[in-house]
């Protein structure tokens, strides 16, 4: 396990106080995008095709300081869009970690380095960088050559001056489990906290929409790369989650768990469907018919999605939920087996 | 298939609502014809049809907004603007990627790639 004590510790205390007020649906994470531009084009993604007078718009600190407050999750995502184009982005990573809310920016790196003197080393900040793989794979995922040298660089300046690193990876269909593996070895001996990865959604906007992968090769894809874990390996996510994506464990999907706030409002339902925006979280949480989404409801948006935004919060609640729950976690970080 | 260029003509076929839906799945900028037959050009950005009144929301052309407009004032949504969804961006960047193996592959080209760090 790669999550420094402290965070484990707010993120325990944070389930069980829900679990004790009877709470069924709570924020876990608050994926708070606080502007949709980016430096890159990524043949997966489906976030950033918006015209240009949206493009140019972002979120104010003040907003987004409301609304991690309203959402009142231990741990908040900036992702976007890039992040560090945001003009004041350090200044609401600043204020984020001022509430003492562990903050993931997911940054693609490229204006990793030249930033890095804007923020402030923190046990209650990571950096979550964007790497879909080694060199070859991560170029072509995100549509330019020479990204995966500009990010491994960053990574080590921001490793070198104290900075939490993590990766984030998406995978799609065609990755190699053996160069997955590969990637896995690189990143732990570029001495990065831990690993996260998802398979891709299929959003209807992304450009390429031949590579998502359906549920079933989601499960074979991800039982070749872990089926024989390294022990060096770590990992940033629920080890129950990596055992649902192995086909192992079933979860039903918790939209509620990371809900997204943008400059539109609160997304519903979740961070990959865009079915409509709430004014406040209060009306995310008591408006949305959340009965429509996920696997059981039929939606067929949702047949194949094993994301995280989705299932790391149900793997989470249910290590929490159920003394099983809790020996399988326990069982997983002792013996590293999954 | 992209909605880009579409002029709907709203009939017994084809509702208010209907179009409107499709206004919010459009990755562009449309424009919003209002009843007293003045134009709004915008991203429509929410809507809610369950709502006592229906309304859309929409960012306007200079950046400002959302703004809320009731379905009741609206006669029609054309589909102006580009499509940022037709994902033009990344077929370049795929047919570019086609020449250069093309041209590796080509005699007298040395297309070996060599390793990188970490093994890539």
């Amino acid at each position: 396990m790669s999550v420094p004590l402290s965070q484990m510790w707010a993120v325990t205390s944070y389930v069980v106080g829900q679990k004790l007020r009877g709470n069924r649906k709570y924020p876990l994470v608050l994926m708070l995008e606080p502007l949709f531009r980016c430096n890159l084009a990524c043949a997966g993604c489906g976030k950033i095709q918006y015209p240009g007078q949206v493009l140019k718009k972002h979120l104010t600190v003040e907003q987004c300081v409301r609304a991690v407050e309203e959402c009142g999750a231990p741990m908040v995502a900036i992702p976007g869009g890039e992040p560090l184009m945001h003009p004041e982005i350090a200044d609401i990573v600043a204020a984020l970690v001022a509430k003492k809310k562990y903050v993931y920016l997911c940054t693609n790196a490229i204006l990793l380095k030249e930033k890095l003197d804007q923020f402030t080393p923190s046990r209650y900040l990571a950096f979550s960088v964007h790497l879909d793989g080694l060199r070859e794979e991560h170029d072509e995922a995100v549509c330019r050559d020479g990204v995966f040298d500009v990010a491994v660089e960053a990574v080590a300046e921001a490793l070198k001056r104290g900075f939490r690193v993590t990766t984030n990876t998406t995978l799609f269909d065609g990755a190699s489990p053996m160069r997955t593996r590969d990637f896995f070895d690189a990143m732990m001996d570029l001495g990065v906290e831990g690993m996260m990865m998802s398979p891709g959604y299929s959003y209807s906007k992304a450009p390429d929409q031949e590579h998502f992968l359906r549920r079933q090769s989601t499960q074979k894809l991800f039982h070749q790369i872990l089926s024989n874990p390294k022990r060096r390996w770590r990992f940033n996510q629920s080890p129950l989650f990596l055992r649902f994506l192995m086909g192992k464990q079933e979860f039903e999907c918790t939209p509620w768990g990371n809900p997204t706030y943008t400059m539109f409002g609160w997304q519903r339902p979740c961070y990959l469907l865009q079915d409509g925006y709430a004014k406040t979280f209060k009306e995310l949480m008591e408006t949305t018919a959340w009965e429509k989404y996920g696997r059981k409801s039929g939606n067929e948006k949702c047949q194949d999605c094993m994301v995280h935004c989705g299932f790391e919060a149900s793997a989470v609640d249910h290590t929490f939920g159920s003394v099983r729950g809790l020996l399988q976690t326990a069982y997983v970080q002792l013996t590293g087996k999954l | 298939m992209s909605l880009q260029g579409w002029n709907p003509q709203i009939n017994q076929y084809l509702s208010l609502d209907e179009v409107v839906e499709f206004a919010f799945d459009y990755r562009g900028n449309t424009t919003i014809v209002r009843r007293d037959g003045t134009e709004i050009v915008g991203y429509v950005c929410n809507r809610d049809a369950s709502a006592a009144e229906p309304y859309l929301e929409y960012v306007d052309e200079d950046g400002d907004g959302p703004f809320a407009l009731p379905y009741a004032e609206i006669s029609n949504i054309r589909f102006t603007g580009k499509d940022t969804a037709a994902g033009n961006s990344w077929k370049a960047w795929l047919e570019r990627k086609e020449r250069e193996k093309a041209m590796a592959a080509a005699p007298g080209h040395g297309g070996e790639r060599g390793p990188g760090p970490h093994g890539a």
